[in-house]
């Protein structure tokens, strides 16, 4: 109503009066220690549980080597299924175009955590019906850690199947012409003209696809609890009834992840835009 | 009379149903600067693209330098071979420069004397610097394409094709993406090729560039060679009234 709206338009007034000798970046720092002060006082309140945190903590944390490993495994696994997929998608062999429009089609329109369930328990009941041959048992049961990368792989390669598209074909074609004009194979076009400036492209949006699967690693303690981070935090925090703690716990380390990669990714995209659009001037 | 080193004939090209070359014929001698002009449409860069095989002829015989080769379309990847054998005596410039942005000035030089001839590094280096500094860019070496001026990225791209030593040099439109000041710089480096003796054929808009450097001008209209002869003799007094007409415009 208009009273509050006027009290509050005075109360801001006075808090930009008072404040109007600080710079903005202090005034934000003071907001982030007001958040963290509030934080601290939240558990306070809410009596976080320490002993806990002393016998278990420990336990959730060593997730986090292996939901890292699963991650680096997993975007690996993607980069190469999405430079298949990538050049599949261009290709003029309707064999390979037909594969890859069904796999990016299919992988990128059901939920990842439908596809994980699937690899976990889905793959081994298939491999134990009477019917099947006894060598799928060996190819179907996977080791829990490789099953995680299999499934995060094969999503995370079809939607980057667009960006290795993308960076291919930023390529200008008029530089493959002047390539093949003076004599270069195809082969040798790829090679030195097309891949190098493509790599270029596609790294930092890969490095935000990296940071995504950070997240999206949780999902396979739905599948396998004792594997990584939040699986690890899910199991311990629901049986010895301290949900909030171990959650809490868990949701701290995935942000400081996530913090750490963005800063070296910020970085990472500074370097790379080395011999390119970022540099203005030159004789003109 | 010496034997030609570019024998064009019967050339033709269509797309789809777009009939863009409907047989041309044309012997460029050793040393002569053959000037291609004509309307937009006429076929003068599918002419020259047909050349070097950037584009695929559907009929006609292309000599290029001794070797030769018939139309024969879509069978591009079995001459492959040939093909290349072509591209590597004709240097060819394009309108847009196409410099590779990711290596430096000096790089985009080497990278084909290097990767398709397999020249060692040095002595590649050696040769590209001395182009360089024929162009005049001998202190731009080390930068990358992004930093220069499109006179200075053409005349780069001029000495690229150079450095692969080629017996003839096409040039598609030099200067027709160049703002006016930076083109005087650009005609200057073709300019001395043609004095040099290096075998040439431009398509161009420049008229005033074409008739001091042509040994032959070739009027192209509607994909045939409708007139040809030396540009005084043309300028002054066309046989055919379209090629006037065309003259009168630009000149």
């Amino acid at each position: 109503m208009a009273g509050v709206g006027a009290t509050m338009g005075r109360v801001r007034d006075r808090v930009e009066a008072g404040s109007s000798g600080m710079p903005f970046r202090v005034k934000l720092g003071l907001v982030y220690t007001g958040i963290a002060i509030l934080l601290v006082l939240v558990f306070f309140w809410f009596q976080f549980d320490i002993a806990f945190m002393r016998e278990w903590g420990p336990f959730i944390l060593g997730g986090i080597p292996l939901t890292l490993a699963i991650c680096f495994g997993g975007i690996a696994l993607a980069m190469v299924l999405a430079l298949f997929g990538a050049l599949g998608r261009l290709s003029k062999s309707a064999l390979a175009r037909g594969i890859a429009n069904f796999y990016v089609s299919f992988v990128r329109g059901t939920p990842l955590v439908v596809q994980i369930l699937f690899i976990y328990f889905a793959l081994p009941q298939l491999a134990f019906k009477p019917s099947s041959p006894a060598f799928l048992q060996t190819i179907f049961i996977f080791p829990v850690a490789f099953a995680a990368i299999l499934a995060l792989g094969i999503n995370y390669g079809a939607y980057m199947t667009e960006i290795f598209r993308a960076g291919i074909q930023a390529v200008g074609g008029g530089q493959i012409e002047a390539a093949h004009a003076l004599g270069m194979t195809d082969a040798q076009t790829t090679r030195r003209v097309v891949l190098p400036q493509a790599v270029r492209v596609i790294i930092p949006p890969t490095g935000n696809e990296f940071i995504a699967m950070l997240k999206d690693s949780a999902l396979i303690g739905i599948a396998a609890s004792g594997v990584e981070l939040f699986g690890r935090a899910q199991n311990t925090g629901l049986g010895q009834n301290r949900p909030f703690e171990a959650l809490a716990l868990a949701a701290m380390v995935y942000w400081l992840l996530t913090s750490i990669f963005s800063f070296f990714q910020k970085r990472l995209e500074n370097r790379i835009s080395r011999g390119h659009v970022r540099i203005e001037g030159g004789g003109h | 009379m010496a034997e030609p080193i570019i024998k064009i004939e019967n050339l033709e090209k269509h797309f789809g149903d777009l009939q863009v070359l409907r047989g041309v014929s044309l012997d460029v001698e050793p040393g002569e600067v053959i000037v291609i002009f004509g309307r937009s449409g006429s076929g003068k860069s599918t002419l020259l693209r047909c050349v070097n095989f950037l584009e695929d002829p559907t009929g006609g015989c292309i000599e290029v330098d001794g070797v030769r080769m018939e139309a024969a379309p879509r069978a591009l990847r079995a001459r492959r071979e040939q093909i290349r054998q072509i591209r590597m005596k004709a240097g060819m410039v394009f309108q847009d420069f196409n410099l590779f942005p990711h290596l430096s000035v000096i790089e985009n030089l080497i990278e084909a004397p290097c990767i398709v001839k397999k020249e060692p590094k040095a002595d590649a280096r050696e040769f590209g610097l001395q182009l360089l500094d024929k162009v005049g860019l001998a202190e731009k070496a080390d930068e990358y394409p992004i930093r220069l001026s499109g006179g200075q990225k053409q005349r780069v791209a001029i000495a690229r094709a150079l450095c692969m030593r080629p017996k003839i040099m096409l040039f598609d439109e030099p200067t027709s993406a160049l703002d006016p000041e930076l083109v005087a710089e650009v005609l200057e480096v073709i300019r001395d090729l043609a004095r040099e003796g290096m075998t040439m054929m431009v398509v161009t808009h420049e008229m005033g560039f074409a008739r001091e450097v042509a040994s032959r001008m070739v009027f192209l209209h509607e994909g045939k060679v409708l007139e040809e002869g030396k540009p005084a003799d043309l300028i002054s007094g066309a046989r055919d009234e379209r090629t006037r007409r065309f003259l009168e415009a630009v000149l």
